[in-house]
């Protein structure tokens, strides 16, 4: 009995004090939401769950009819590209620990899953090998017109009839290659290609659906980056969901030897 | 005579040492050979970034070579049938790697048998169930 009188006076109390700071025109409108712009980016389709590449080391396209796409014999490169792309293929550029950008973490060769945990403002793509997330804000948000370069950028979707449209900026310029660890680093016939480089200017725009009767993912990557390219570079990556597969830890430097091929990485030495 | 010994090892250890601490990715392997090595278990490293087999190689003289195996890392290799108590010291391989170009005793995995008859490889993607095999509803 006390305690409710006391429960029902604070109560009182808390709405004279709410009143008066507000004031009673300005609390009788509704207080701004993302309402409007979550409503805008309703998710219709559940990415939710883990996910493996369809690609092995000895077939990168993996099964048809749903091929991921091959990377490039001749990409366009700009002349700051080709050079770029000649540093990569020095196998000594190769860092173990060095994060992957967003595009080779949506590797298309399964080594390692991914797991994307979708939310209603936010969608969440975490690698096996990767400490950094890919997080893609679906709250009707733009992106900061201030950013600061970040390995993974800063990315925002919205929905378009059950594509989950991202599109990512603010890359700071040092990842590894868009197309791999490196060249020669392990054997696909992928390896002989040229490394993919990519720039502080680079611009995603990727197109996510469900394909194959939901089994699939389809990543369609749009990669803009005026200063390594002349045009666009447009592929596909396919992920097949496995319910039967959990993600493991990985920890990139728990124990480096001088003579494995992630020494100066996970010394601090990049 | 002795001083001249001495220095030459020194020599020889400094100069393996610079080698082995110079980074690298796994083109320092030569993929275009392959190397058996019959020999006993020293140490097994279960670590990120790579596991490590460390195999004393006995040659036809009797003289031990010890190897270093590089295989994957270790969640790769659980995918695979890997444990981390899979290989003791004193366990007898049999060893299939790429050797180091450099001709130093590294070399990168290819397959290790055990005692058991047991084959495994470095670690490899998970085998692609086919499409209808994975219930989505």
């Amino acid at each position: 009995m006390l305690s409710s009188m006391r429960s029902r006076r604070s109560w009182t109390s808390a709405s004279i004090v709410l009143l008066a700071l507000c004031g009673i025109a300005a609390c009788s409108r509704p207080a701004p939401t993302l309402t409007d712009a979550k409503a805008a980016s309703k998710p219709v389709s559940q990415f939710t769950g883990v996910w493996i590449p369809t690609g092995s080391f000895e077939d990168p396209a993996g099964p048809a009819p749903w091929q991921n796409t091959p990377w490039p014999e001749h990409p366009p490169f700009t002349q700051w590209g080709a050079a770029e792309s000649k540093r990569l293929d020095d196998h000594s550029s190769f860092r173990a620990c060095t994060p992957t950008g967003p595009v080779f973490f949506m590797w298309e060769i399964g080594l390692f899953p991914i797991q994307i945990v979708q939310a209603p403002d936010q969608l969440i793509i975490l690698r096996e090998t990767n400490g950094i997330p890919r997080r893609i804000y679906t709250d009707g948000r733009a992106h900061p017109e201030d950013l600061e370069p970040t390995w993974m950028g800063h990315s925002v979707g919205h929905w378009e009839d059950g594509v989950l449209v991202v599109d990512t900026i603010g890359l700071n310029g040092k990842a590894r290659a868009l197309n791999g660890v490196g060249a020669n680093a392990q054997v696909s016939s992928e390896d002989a290609k040229p490394r993919m480089p990519s720039s502080d200017a680079l611009h995603l725009v990727e197109r996510f659906k469900l394909v194959a009767n939901d089994e699939l993912l389809e990543d369609e990557i749009t990669i803009n980056d005026a200063k390594a390219y002349t045009q666009p570079v447009v592929l596909k990556h396919y992920f097949q969901r496995r319910p039967d597969i959990d993600m493991l830890e990985y920890n990139c430097n728990d124990y480096p030897r001088d003579d494995t091929v992630a020494s100066d990485s996970a010394k601090g030495r990049t | 005579m002795n001083t001249l010994t001495t220095s030459m090892l020194a020599a020889l250890a400094l100069s393996l040492s610079m080698s082995s601490s110079a980074h690298h990715s796994f083109a320092v392997f030569d993929r275009t050979k392959t190397v058996v090595l019959t020999g006993i278990v020293k140490e097994f490293q279960w670590a990120n970034p790579h596991a490590w087999i460390q195999v004393n190689v006995p040659d036809a003289r009797g003289r031990i070579t010890e190897w270093g195996v590089e295989c994957g890392s270790p969640n790769m290799m659980v995918r695979t049938g890997w444990k981390k108590n899979l290989l003791k010291p004193g366990d007898k391989v049999v060893v299939t790697v790429n050797p180091l170009r450099d001709g130093h005793p590294n070399g990168a995995l290819i397959t290790i048998k055990l005692a058991d008859g047991t084959v495994l490889g470095p670690g490899n993607t998970p085998k692609l169930l086919p499409l209808g095999a994975v219930t989505t509803k």
